[in-house]
């Protein structure tokens, strides 16, 4: 045994770790969490329909809903081509005009998107992708927005914060303009207060139909705390309205606390 | 014959070592990935094809599996089953009160009934009647609303909409 040549370790050499289980390891974790992961995730948003006031077809009423009266609010949010309202038993709020710009990104060239105003008298009009000279399709549309206007249809501006949330002041107004020592409220539910330091923290942007419509319906939530219907929310649209504007307000009303949202038509 | 260069010539030669560093990092940073992306539940919901669902902070799952409807931009189908194209519902007309889809309606009716059958042989407590709807994000509302009118009349009252769920 002592005639045995005997390996030496030179001085600074380092052990090395033997890799190759962790590589075996990782080569058959690989496939498993391939085969179990979920790349798009499908959620449901559950409709509340009102019972025995028509929205529920099985119960239909062909004639009108007596005189309602208890201290219900129904809140209806009515939605056009060019205007959202927000209505309720006592009346209707100021409506909200708005432009709507679409976003198109295209599917041969995700780095190629063209943002243009929407002309609700000729739906079928399509930007041209800049690329390939052809008109975008329907399916390339990635986003609606809706940007609030005045009564001359010019957009109105609002600030906001780098993360893209609106700002408004205590009493729940669009702020135009914020200056050192202000005191602002950051429309997250609930609001968050913020002292401006620094103004170049936000910035002027127009003012998203989405963002102005989650302000009211938080102003109404707190306003009509103990009503029995202090959940629900009604939205009534016109035929031609897309299904993804609908969705997006859904989720509007979702984020200011009311959940349980009926759907129902806007007769013309 | 060649000439050895070097002290001992009878040193075996050294193989070029394969750097697997690298080759760590990269399963390193595909096993995070999908890791976040997994999902222990699955996905009961089957998307139909042609179908770009809305985007949505909606974030609950379907607990069982319910009767799925679907709307596409030219057809309309029931558990991944065509039924009528979607031309034939725009095709009634928006005055119409009350509008139903006879081709859908038919269908519906058929696997309400299936339904109720289970109810009397004692599989389901009570018919729940629940429908989860999808629809393409870029159909109108009248398709919608036409599509909700015809299962409500058959009974499917419980209606929920599939959305894809956006990333917070």
């Amino acid at each position: 045994m002592s005639n045995m040549p005997r390996k030496k370790l030179s001085e600074g050499a380092e052990a090395e770790i033997d890799l190759k289980p962790f590589i075996n390891f990782l080569v058959v974790l690989i496939p498993v969490l391939m085969l179990s992961a979920e790349f798009a995730k499908i959620s449901i948003i559950n409709l509340k329909l009102p019972e025995g006031r028509g929205s529920q077809t099985e119960t239909a009423v062909k004639t009108p809903p007596p005189n309602d009266d208890s201290d219900k609010l129904l809140l209806t949010m009515i939605v056009t081509d060019s205007v959202v309202t927000l209505g309720a038993k006592g009346g209707f709020m100021p409506s909200l005009f708005y432009k709507e710009f679409h976003k198109y990104v295209s599917r041969e060239d995700r780095g190629v998107e063209v943002t243009v105003e929407y002309d609700p008298s000729n739906p079928k009009k399509m930007p041209l992708n800049p690329k390939t000279r052809k008109p975008f399709t329907v399916y390339e549309r990635q986003e609606i927005m809706l940007y609030v206007t005045d009564e001359n249809r010019n957009i109105i501006n609002c600030m906001y914060t780098k993360t893209n949330e609106m700002l408004t002041d205590a009493n729940g107004k669009p702020m135009q303009k914020v200056n050192p020592g202000d005191t602002v409220y950051v429309l997250t539910n609930p609001r968050r207060m913020v002292i401006v330091t620094n103004p170049a923290q936000f910035v002027l942007k127009p003012l998203s139909a989405y963002d102005e419509m989650k302000n009211r319906l938080m102003k109404i939530k707190q306003r009509y705390v103990d009503v029995p219907d202090g959940n629900d929310i009604i939205l009534a649209a016109e035929n031609e309205v897309a299904y993804d504007k609908i969705v997006q307000l859904m989720d509007v009303a979702r984020a200011a606390e009311f959940p349980n949202i009926a759907i129902s038509k806007l007769r013309s | 014959m060649a000439i050895v260069r070097g002290r001992n010539k009878y040193a075996t030669p050294k193989s070029a070592g394969l750097i697997i560093t690298s080759l760590i990092d990269f399963f390193s940073i595909v096993v995070i990935y999908l890791m976040k992306s997994y999902s222990a539940e699955g996905s009961i919901l089957t998307n139909a094809d042609n179908l770009v669902l809305p985007n949505s902070v909606a974030i609950s799952k379907p607990k069982e599996i319910y009767l799925q409807l679907a709307a596409t931009s030219d057809m309309i189908l029931v558990d991944n089953v065509p039924v009528v194209p979607t031309d034939d519902v725009r095709r009634i007309p928006q005055s119409v009160a009350d509008p139903i889809v006879p081709k859908l309606e038919e269908k519906l009716q058929a696997a309400y009934q299936k339904e109720q059958q289970m109810v009397r042989l004692g599989a389901l407590n009570k018919i729940q009647g629940n429908v989860i709807i999808q629809v393409d994000k870029n159909l109108e509302f009248d398709v919608l609303f036409k599509l909700m009118n015809t299962c409500g009349k058959v009974g499917y009252n419980n209606m929920n909409f599939a959305v894809m769920e956006r990333e917070q």
